[in-house]
């Protein structure tokens, strides 16, 4: 409380800080696993002077809890000898206190926190994904399946209490770069699961039973350029041979009738197919973990928007499936209890006939792999905000989204092949 | 005459264009009529002229998100590569809520203004749209209806995706005109095109689209 009183009482003030009052001094992020290292840090507080960012005092630390505090700049070696000393696990949340006091204000982005119910930027996203696991080390490990075209890790959360012989649901996010509210749901899905596990007896079952991967964002580099350079942008971000134009449509670059239907040969359109099937390394990092895991893996679901739609393969041809019938209750079932919440209506059917022929995309090609339970979401809306779907709806949407993919993972559990 | 299922794309794009042309004739800062459900899709082909759609919808007002209305549309493609947008005959049944206090309200705040209303980016990357700028937000939507009515075909779906700018021009009659460059987001090739258009209001005489063309890529820049 204080920190936030002198992060936005001191731009009231003065535009200029003059005096360095804050130079040097630390920002540690602790995870506490167990009674004794809370002592260790509450016996730290009663030595020195411990201003605490979270939680408010002292007296509120508690086991697996995350504890924010700053130290003066003399005492910040100190306390790292202590911390390290006693193995409790740590990182340096602010290096130098008054050089971010700087920044902030200087910085045009966005400065804010993660949060549940706002669009996080990646870096955000990022630091969320170690976070969340190290706060609930025994429900959420995370995993780098790969790297995308500009280096950046592809992280994978797997969610599920640790057992042996478990299948598994994995749920990707983030694909193409605009749709905002995909990985917002990805977030929304962890944060779910580590917070009713214990509680509500539907996902304890499904963490017991089932594991969960979680890929919040697969685009990452089409992300962030959204956030830097172009709202509206759709692909990759990766240089096309003989061509000024950028990215690959990763939802055309799958081996599923790759580029015969519905996708487009050329580098500067937005359905671009790429120069081969899993040319790109976000897909190919992907094809080759659900490959690699191919005999645990049961089902595939893959969060777009916007069109509010609940899709199941094919896509790259009109043609019906064999698990048609089975794919369509499931689909029309899912529909029904997404609706339940907010009377939100979605379309569902076979790709190709509700939405448009395409190849190339990955809920055909995990079908054909043998992923029976193979689906898309697009999410809300149906155009009045389209991709520019306001935070206020984020919490909805994923509340309602969440009862459908409850309710296919329930599914999937009872019908486990 | 065939029968489509209403979830089918081809009847869906249909009722969206058939929406779009509605929302426009029907429009106002004050109401905003969305497609909610296609009850009734049938296709029937003609001979020499196109394909014509018969469609039994349901619209909503954004205003009023749970007083619908029922209403059947008439949408023709014509045949051929001649450039020439769709017909669409329309009849909603029962009547519209009256929206003449919120479009006087709205129009008078605007004429109050002491200089002409400029902005960008709504809605903002967030989905922020300022409460000052909401009814020229759905004033754009309305006008996209003509745009997305004038440019649809049988494979393609227009949404309006974003006003990028917005420049109220000054008049000395009692008209109020905005140029807008919209970015339209066609769903089947996923494309974004940005477009202007040049729109003229007034609370009873409604939505015109006096002008519009679409822009190179680059003029965003």
């Amino acid at each position: 409380m204080w920190a936030f009183l002198v992060l936005t009482g001191a731009a009231a003030v003065s535009a200029h800080l003059q005096d360095l009052a804050f130079d040097g001094q630390k920002v540690f992020r602790v995870i506490l696993q167990d009674d004794e290292q809370v002592e260790i840090i509450q016996s730290l507080a009663s030595k020195m002077q411990v201003d605490f960012w979270q939680p408010d005092y002292v007296e509120l630390l508690k086991p697996k809890m995350q504890v924010d505090f700053r130290v003066e700049a003399d005492k910040a070696l100190e306390v790292e000898h202590l911390l390290k000393e006693n193995k409790v696990e740590y990182r340096v949340l602010i290096d130098n206190l008054q050089t971010a006091l700087d920044a902030q204000f200087d910085s045009k982005v966005r400065s804010t926190s993660h949060s549940y119910e706002k669009y996080n930027s990646w870096e955000n996203i990022a630091t969320w994904t170690a976070d969340i696991a190290a706060q609930n080390p025994s429900l959420v490990s995370r995993s780098v399946i790969g790297e995308t075209y500009e280096g950046r890790p592809l992280y994978l959360l797997k969610v599920g209490k640790s057992g042996a012989n478990k299948k598994a649901i994995f749920i990707d996010c983030g694909f193409h770069a605009r749709e905002w509210i995909s990985p917002a749901f990805c977030q929304w899905f962890v944060k779910d699961a580590v917070e009713s596990y214990g509680n509500d007896n539907l996902v304890t079952k499904l963490l017991d039973s089932l594991d969960f991967y979680v890929l919040p964002v697969l685009n990452i580099d089409g992300y962030v350029y959204t956030w830097t350079n172009d709202r509206m942008w759709r692909k990759t971000r990766s240089k096309n041979t003989g061509s000024v134009c950028r990215g690959t449509d990763p939802n055309r670059n799958f081996d599923a009738g790759w580029c015969t239907i519905g996708a487009s040969k050329r580098a500067c359109d937005s359905t671009y197919c790429g120069s081969e099937p899993e040319s790109e390394k976000e897909t190919k990092a992907l094809a080759d973990f659900i490959r690699e895991h191919l005999s645990t893996i049961k089902a595939y679901l893959t969060i777009h928007s916007y069109s509010q739609l609940l899709l199941f393969p094919y896509s790259y041809t009109y043609s019906h499936p064999a698990d048609y019938d089975e794919l369509n209750s499931i689909a029309s079932a899912a529909a029904k209890q997404l609706a339940s919440l907010y009377n939100t209506k979605y379309t569902y059917g076979p790709g190709a006939a509700t939405i448009y022929p395409a190849a190339g995309g990955s809920d055909d090609w995990a079908y054909d792999q043998g992923i029976k339970y193979s689906f898309t979401f697009e999410l809300r809306d149906t155009g009045s905000y389209g991709f520019l779907l306001p935070e206020s709806q984020i919490k909805p949407t994923c509340e309602e989204t969440l009862l459908a993919v409850k309710y296919i993972a329930n599914y999937v559990l009872e019908h486990l092949y | 005459m065939t029968e489509l299922p209403p979830t089918h794309s081809q009847a869906t794009r249909a009722a969206a264009l058939a929406a779009a042309y509605i929302r426009y004739r029907h429009g106002s800062p004050g109401r905003g009529l969305v497609l909610r459900a296609v009850h009734r899709a049938r296709r029937q082909d003609i001979d020499g002229v196109g394909h014509k759609y018969h469609l039994e919808l349901v619209l909503e007002d954004i205003f009023g998100k749970d007083s619908t209305v029922n209403c059947t549309a008439e949408v023709l493609y014509h045949l051929g590569n001649k450039i020439s947008a769709p017909d669409v005959q329309f009849t909603i049944e029962g009547e519209l809520k009256n929206t003449d206090e919120a479009d006087n309200i709205c129009y008078n705040r605007i004429k109050s203004l002491k200089k002409e209303l400029e902005a960008e980016n709504i809605p903002d990357s967030f989905g922020n749209v300022s409460p000052e700028m909401e009814p020229i937000r759905v004033l754009a939507w309305v006008a996209s209806g003509y745009v997305v009515w004038q440019n649809s075909t049988e494979n393609t779906k227009y949404q309006l995706a974003q006003i990028k700018h917005v420049k109220q021009v000054k008049r000395s009659d009692e008209y109020l005109e905005f140029d807008y460059t919209i970015l339209l987001h066609e769903n089947v090739s996923q494309e974004i095109i940005p477009w202007q258009m040049t729109v003229l209001w007034h609370p009873q005489h409604g939505v015109e689209v006096t002008q519009n063309s679409p822009q190179p890529k680059h003029a965003l820049d």
